[in-house]
Order: structure tokens, then sequence, then C-alpha cells
């Protein structure tokens, strides 16, 4: 079934076919012509895919975050953000990372970080005298920790297909390694800020009244301490967290900040329902592809193979930078985690490389591809708001790329990044 | 016809925000009842997962109005603008004769699986499975609709010519 499965699911993704589809229409044409096993079975698998309560926590967490990224709880938290780094040089540049890190702790997709308030950073950047790419690169680069710093969507995905992790032990392990991030992408954004003189922005307000800001800005920051903690100290599963996130977000909007209204309710819910509509039916489609792999013996053929060159876990987790990133070059993370993970999952475990650890190798990598061209989608999110071609943005990119490739190092290589409050969090 | 079709997407679209809702408010009572209480209802898992699924098949065609569904469309845009229109005339022909067979894989799979029962809420299994053929006829229905523009320039509906908020869809599902 593999000689069908894979040409015919690169040749349909090539083509332009929709990931969803090109993945479903390859393994029924590998199962109808490459086997003799009914088509149904993929249709079980299909629905079994599907049919799994934590999963809700996906259409949830991307509920909550449409609900918390209303003009008001924005505007709240940029405005902390800028009155805590706006003096330093680069300030501006400063607050768009900073605010990025604590939107990441509202939403789990960086897309939804890098359309929502980062359009509204690369404006305000704009005015206070920064390029208009410039402003986009480091958008792009500072989206990146969206995924990492729980929740995330590619963390709850990709604990569906190891079964070594969990989703709490995910979003523990996230925490730090997206604070590297962040770290990472500052420190480039200081270095640029000096080699091109932008200011620094407006002087460091008052301590009462950066009391006060961030009095306003509680309520929104509250929530990634509220699923955190909970996870943390087992008061809720990331399931009912994800839940308890929705009504948070909804009280907070409603009633705290004001700006969310009861007419607004429809039309956010139906893009979050349409978002985990999209996402589901990849998934879908994913478990079936994994059925094909594991009845073909895929993964065991390959951890047999890679054991038997006798690689070191170094070794090791370099090579799967490498493949990751190349793969990351021309896939998204989600349908990347959903094929890769089954098969370098098991291999990584068997290597004794810790797999929450390895699980968050895989998705930084992965999510790194989103910042690449050819096929970047925050390349593409931020280019078409704010009026920029492709091309000029990635311009702008090198000094982040490096910013990020050492972020990326640091994180593969000090296992403890990613290991440490797990351990502590009892997971 | 624009009315009817206008019709169509307000039904499916409020299908979807109702399913969405009723998953939320079921686990979310489900979660106050067990802190409360220390009891709670045997079938709201159930239920929400079941909701999740038919929210999964009856939005996927809507997401294709308005182009949420993640593509890799570089090698296309390369393509000259008749080749380009001959290329999404064919995927979308493609993608037509596709999901009528998962309409007839998914109907043949709901009528084997008539006769059981969900564990909790006792409800035939044909009616958590009728889903994916829904779906699919769903899918047939919405791209015949956006086939004309998707076919001549590659554009999707936008949510604002559907009485949407204003941008297009956040794009998730890429991560």
């Amino acid at each position: 079934m593999a000689e069908i499965l894979f040409p015919c699911l690169f040749l349909l993704l090539a083509l332009g076919v929709p990931v969803a589809f090109a993945m479903a229409i390859s393994v029924f044409a590998a199962v109808s012509f490459g086997s003799s096993y009914p088509n149904i079975v993929l249709v079980k698998e299909m629905f079994s895919g599907l049919d799994s309560f934590p999963l809700l926590a996906v259409p949830f967490f991307i509920l909550a975050a449409e609900l918390m990224t209303g003009g008001a709880i924005t505007q709240a938290v940029l405005r902390l953000a800028q009155s805590l780094v706006g003096h330093l040089r680069g300030g501006l540049g400063h607050a768009n990372v900073v605010s990025s890190a604590m939107f990441a702790g509202i939403s789990g997709s960086a897309l939804a970080d890098a359309a929502g308030p980062g359009t509204m950073m690369i404006r305000m950047m704009e005015k206070g005298g920064y390029d208009r790419a410039y402003a986009g690169a480091l958008t792009i680069a500072s989206s990146v920790v969206g995924p990492i710093i729980p929740p995330s969507i590619t963390m709850i995905i990709y604990a569906m297909q190891d079964q070594n992790v969990s989703v709490g032990s995910l979003f523990m392990a996230g925490v730090l390694p997206g604070l590297v991030i962040t770290l990472a992408v500052l420190v480039a954004n200081g270095r640029m800020s000096h080699l091109r003189g932008y200011a620094s922005g407006a002087p460091m307000p008052g301590l009462a009244e950066i009391a006060r800001i961030a009095f306003y800005a509680v309520p929104a920051l509250l929530l990634i301490l509220l699923i955190v903690g909970g996870i943390r100290f087992g008061v809720f599963t990331p399931t009912e967290a994800s839940v308890i996130a929705v009504f948070y977000a909804l009280l907070v909007g409603m009633f705290v900040y004001r700006s969310l209204k009861l007419r607004h309710l429809p039309d956010i819910i139906l893009r979050a329902a349409l978002t985990s509509a999209a996402v589901l039916l990849i998934l879908g489609a994913a478990r079936a592809f994994a059925w094909i792999l594991i009845i073909e013996g895929i993964p065991q053929f390959l951890a047999e193979t890679i054991i038997a060159w006798d690689l070191s876990p170094i070794v090791f987790l370099l090579a799967v930078n490498v493949l990751l990133l190349v793969f990351g070059l021309f896939m998204d993370p989600l349908p990347g985690v959903m094929i890769l993970v089954p098969i370098l999952a098991p291999i990584s475990f068997a290597l004794g490389i810790d797999p929450n650890h390895f699980a968050i190798v895989v998705i930084v990598n992965l999510t790194l591809g989103l910042t690449t061209p050819p096929v970047g989608s925050l390349i593409f999110i931020v280019s078409s708001t704010v009026a920029l071609k492709p091309s000029t943005l990635i311009r702008e990119m090198p000094p982040f790329f490096i910013a990020l490739a050492l972020a990326l190092l640091a994180i593969t290589f000090v296992p403890v990044l990613s290991t440490w409050l797990p351990e502590v969090s009892g997971f | 016809m624009k009315r009817l079709e206008h019709l169509f997407v307000r039904v499916n679209a409020w299908a979807l925000i109702v399913m969405l809702s009723l998953m939320t408010l079921i686990v979310g009572s489900n979660i106050a009842l067990r802190y409360a209480t220390g009891q709670s209802l045997s079938w709201a898992d159930e239920a929400a997962r079941y909701l999740m699924i038919w929210m999964t098949f009856s939005g996927a065609g809507l997401a294709l109005r308005y182009g949420g569904h993640v593509a890799i469309t570089n090698l296309q845009d390369q393509l000259p603008a008749t080749g380009q229109r001959v290329m999404r005339a064919l995927l979308a022909l493609g993608l037509l004769l596709f999901f009528g067979y998962m309409v007839y894989v998914g109907i043949q799979y709901a009528q084997r699986m008539q006769y059981q029962v969900t564990p909790a809420l006792r409800l035939p299994f044909l009616y958590v499975y009728a889903a994916m053929p829904v779906g699919f006829s769903l899918l047939i229905v919405h791209l015949c609709l956006i086939a004309r523009p998707y076919i001549m320039a590659g554009h999707f509906q936008s949510r604002e010519g559907d009485d949407g908020a204003a941008g297009s869809m956040p794009g998730a599902a890429s991560g």
C-alpha cells in the first residue's frame, strides 16, 4: 500500500488539493488498489480518530482564543507589554515580542497570534518609525511561540499520536522553551534596533502607572495562570481547562472589559466552528493514514533500521532537526505532526530520549516551518495584513532566523528545559 | 437562486453555531455538576463527542466556501492563467467525484452500524455515522456554489459577503 500512498499524497499536495482531502484520497486509493482490505476500515478509522474526549479541547481552546482577542483585551495586553519594555532601545519591537508571548498564553495557534495582536503591533511600530517590513518580519518571528507556550492546538494533536506523552505534560514542557524563543527574538530585535538606530519608545511610566496598567491587563493574563496552574496542581484536566477557558473568556469579555456584546457571539462561535472543522477533518484523515503505516509496519521497520545504525541520541536529534526543518519548508505543523510523529516517536523512545523533550523538539521545528518559504503560512498571513510582498518580508528575516535557530539548538541540547516542569508537576 | 444560496449558507452556519454552543454547555455543566455535587451526567461526554463529529463533517463544506482548508498552491500559481484555470477545473471535478464516493461509502458504513446503539445515550450509531454522508453531500453543494469564481480566479467567498464580520479565516488549521 505504501507504494501507492506516498506518491499519491505528494502528487495531490503538489497539485494544490487541500491537505485533508489529499490525505483521504490517497488512503482510499492505497487500500482500494494496493490491498485486499475493505474500504470500510478507513471510515471506521476516521471516526475513531474524531471520537475522542481529549480532542474536544481543540474546538474549545480555539473558541476561547476567538473570544479573548476582541479589541479591549488586546489593547490592555499591548499596553502592559509597552509599559514594561517600551523605554528600551527598539522598545516597540520588544513590546511586540513580549505581547506575542502573553497572547501565546491565551491562544493556541501561531497564525491567530500574528493575525490579531500582531497586526495591531505592526501598525504601532510603523507609526513609531520602524520599517513596515522589519515590523512584519519581527511579528512573524515572535508569533512562533503561539503553539509552544500553552495552550496549544499542535500539542493536543501531538498527544493523540504518541501514547508516551499527555496534553498536560506537553503543556508543562512547552513553557520554558517558549520563553527561550521569546528571549532569543528579543535579543535579535535589540541588536537590529541598535544597528538601525530605532529609537526607544515612550519613557517608562511611574510605578503607580505600571501597576494601574498591569491591573487592567490582569483579567486577560489570568487565563494562562488558570490553565497552567490548574493542570499543574491537578485541579482539572486539559479538556476541562479548555471549557473553563471558554466561560472565563466569555465573562471577562462581557463583564470586565465589556467589549464583547451578545450580538457578536454567533459570528465568533461560527469562526471557531469552521476553524475547528478544518483541523479535525485533517485529523480524521490522518488517523486512517496512520492506520496504513502501522499495518504496513513502516514505523517498526524504520525504527529497527535506524536503531541498527547505532546513532547516539544527540546525532539522532540533530538528524531529526534537519529532516523536520526540510519537511517544514513544505508542510504546516498540524499535518506534519500527524504524518511524522507516528513514525518518529517510537524511534526516539527506543533510543531513550525523553518523550516530552522529543515532542517539544518536533513541535518547535515544525512551527519554525511556518516562517520559511516557499510554504510559510505566517509569512502569507502577515504579508496579506500589511500589504507587503512575501519576498520583501523574507529579506528582513535573516537575523530572526539566526535567533530562532540558536533557540532551537538550545532546546535540542538542553533537555532539562522541556523535562523539568513536567517532572516537578508529576507527569 | 441567490436567495436560496443565502438561506442555505445561513442554515448551515446556524447549525454549526448551535452544535459548538451545545458542546460547550454540555461539557461545562458536567464539570460544574461534578464540582458541586460530586456526580456527573453519564451521557455528557458521549453527546459532546458526537456533536463534535457532526460539527466536523457539517462544517467542512462551509469552511471550503471560505477557503478555510489548507492547501499548497505554490506550483499552481506558477502556471499561466489558462493553465491555472484548467488545473482548478480538473481539481474541482476530481474533488466532486471523491465527495460523491465518500457519500456512498459513508451511507454503506452508517447502514452497517444501524443496529448497534451507543453505550450511554442508547442512540443507534446510524445517527452518529450519518454525519459523514451528510457532510460530504454538503461539500458537493458548497463546491458547486463556489466553482465558478474558484476555477476562474482561484477565489473563495468572503465572510463579509455572507453578513459575517470582516476578516478572513484565521487559518489556525495550519498551526
